[in-house]
């Protein structure tokens, strides 16, 4: 929900999804083609800072939303960082500490935090409307992008029911103890998994009564000044990529 | 004392006496669930071009069920549903043209939006009626200013209030230009604010021609908004009357378990001691409130 809040209240709400793709495409080259962990550190900086005074994102509201991404990134790092060997002496394992020494590390959290940062850029930004509009525009294959819309949609109709189902059980102390807990658990879990079917088949109908033949068709949104957007994006990837590949 | 009927609103049947024609007509259909639950059972009912229509009956007696066949999606077994006086056509591109004209908005409205978008939504219709990038786009900003939304147009559905959504609803069946709109219980779950939202889209929409059929379970509100009151009950039409004639149906009205709205007792008992006069039948407390100034004045 964070991410939707910042997506759909950023300054650059109404700058077309192309020119913000297209900046996070070269932000994520960028992070790939660095050859120093510094310079994928750098790009990391300048796109978090593109995000947070350019589209306006609150910083706070950036860091908690990167927080849990970078917790994965902490422990990647860390079974780096440690090996296990098996010693052949006495059969003992061992713990090894830096196998490979700082720098698999430092370039791991380097090109990751640049390739996060460009990823959180266009998340925030762009809300998942504007995205499949975009991935739409990029002919990605029809299947998927209705896959995308339906997951989108359902997520927020069945976090709904969850809420409601769970608000009724815990009403009636439905997880006052570990044991009650699991029951509950268990007939929510079948509740949800009846109300999906039923919900699948109330949109098949509703889709039917509105002339649908399988295939979903949807408008795309307007935007203005596409062209500039585009290239300013454009220019900003390539000074990205350029700074991290070290070109003059 | 004398008193004169006030000539208002109230009194008129619009939709009949604009035009005669009948637009939609089930003729003693039959339609049974697979399960064996018998959905219509010889229901008879014929719909007015350009009428307002409610069709009211206790949960279950089969409203749903009749919406459905009108659009196409179920078939009845028995008897015959013509569309502006031809059977209807269950081919492919029958299906089409059917669903086109007779538009279905439905009850729950997460049941009928499933796209990210507002716009998105709305142009769900129109694209599948073949229709290209820009007559879409026409459209669907044409239905959504018909409902008061089109400065929702790009926001995510998930964020809209209830009443909204059903809005959305709407627009998305009026986007494709249908002749007669379906309602089925669409004041169902709203405040008195977004009723009163919801009814001035519906009178805009008559306005502009199109026929209403609407369920609901509301007499007080059937009473003062309809042209023409079905009573249904077990799958079967079991009345139907002109709005202004519903005092005289108590009958029909209490053999379907409904009562008789408050305003028409109201008025009864007013007629009795004279205050105002027995044929004036007001059909909401703005006319009966008219009705008594008007008295008032009359015999100042």
């Amino acid at each position: 929900m964070l991410i939707e809040q910042c997506a759909y209240g950023n300054r650059w709400r109404s700058v077309t999804p192309a020119a913000k793709g297209l900046f996070a495409l070269g932000a994520f080259v960028a992070a790939f083609a660095a050859r120093q962990p510094a310079m994928a550190a750098l790009v990391a900086m300048l796109v978090a800072l593109t995000t947070v005074a350019g589209a306006g994102i609150p910083v706070t509201r950036f860091l908690r939303i990167a927080v849990p991404p970078l917790g994965f990134l902490v422990l990647g790092c860390l079974s780096l960082a440690y090996s296990l060997d098996l010693q052949a002496e006495n059969g003992h394992l061992a713990m090894i500490w830096l196998p490979s020494g700082w720098a698999p590390i430092q370039q791991l959290a380097a090109r990751s935090c640049a390739a996060l940062a460009a990823l959180l850029f266009l998340a925030t930004t762009t809300p998942m409307v504007d995205l499949i509009a975009l991935l739409r525009r990029l002919k990605m294959p029809e299947v998927l992008l209705e896959l995308m819309v339906l997951c989108y949609r359902m997520l927020f109709v069945f976090s709904e029911a969850l809420r409601d189902t769970r608000t009724a059980q815990a009403a009636r102390l439905g997880y006052a103890t570990p044991a009650l807990t699991l029951r509950s658990l268990g007939s929510l879990t079948a509740n949800l998994t009846l109300q999906i079917w039923q919900r699948a088949q109330a949109l098949n109908i509703a889709a039917l009564s509105r002339n649908s033949d399988g295939a979903f068709r949807f408008l795309e949104p307007d935007y203005a000044n596409t062209r500039r957007d585009v290239t300013i994006a454009a220019i900003a990837g390539l000074l990205l990529i350029g700074l991290a590949t070290g070109m003059p | 004392m004398t008193t004169q009927t006030p000539t208002m609103p109230l009194m008129s049947d619009s939709g009949i006496s604009r035009n005669d024609d009948v637009l939609l007509e089930f003729d003693e259909v039959g339609f049974c669930y697979p399960d064996g639950n018998a959905g219509l059972d010889d229901c008879s009912l014929r719909i007015m071009r350009g009428s307002r229509n409610a069709l009211i009956g206790a949960n279950g007696a089969g409203k749903t069920t009749l919406f459905q066949n009108a659009n196409g999606l179920l078939r009845p077994q028995r008897g015959v549903i013509r569309h502006a006086g031809q059977p209807i056509d269950y081919s492919r591109a029958g299906l089409r043209r059917l669903r086109s004209e007779v538009g279905l908005v439905f009850q729950n409205p997460d049941q009928q939006l499933f796209s990210a978008s507002v716009r998105e939504d709305v142009s769900f219709g129109p694209l599948n009626l073949g229709l290209d990038m820009e007559t879409a786009r026409q459209r669907v900003n044409a239905a959504l200013k018909a409902v008061s939304m089109e400065k929702f147009a790009d926001r995510p559905v998930h964020n809209l209030s209830f009443g909204q959504k059903k809005r959305v609803c709407i627009a998305g069946v009026l986007a494709m230009r249908p002749q007669l709109l379906i309602l089925d219980e669409p004041m169902a779950g709203l405040d008195h604010a977004m009723r009163s939202e919801l009814l001035a889209v519906l009178d805009d929409l008559h306005a502009s021609g199109i026929t209403l059929l609407l369920a609901t379970h509301d007499i007080d509100f059937a009473y003062r908004w309809a042209d023409r009151i079905h009573l249904i009950a077990s799958g079967r039409c079991t009345a139907a009357f002109d709005a202004a004639r519903l005092p005289d149906n108590a009958a029909a009205l209490a053999s379907a378990g409904l009562p008789v709205p408050g305003l028409v007792e109201l008025h009864r008992l007013l007629a009795a001691r004279n205050v105002l006069p027995a044929d004036s039948a007001p059909r909401s407390i703005g006319d009966l409130i008219a009705l008594l100034n008007m008295t008032v004045k009359e015999c100042q």
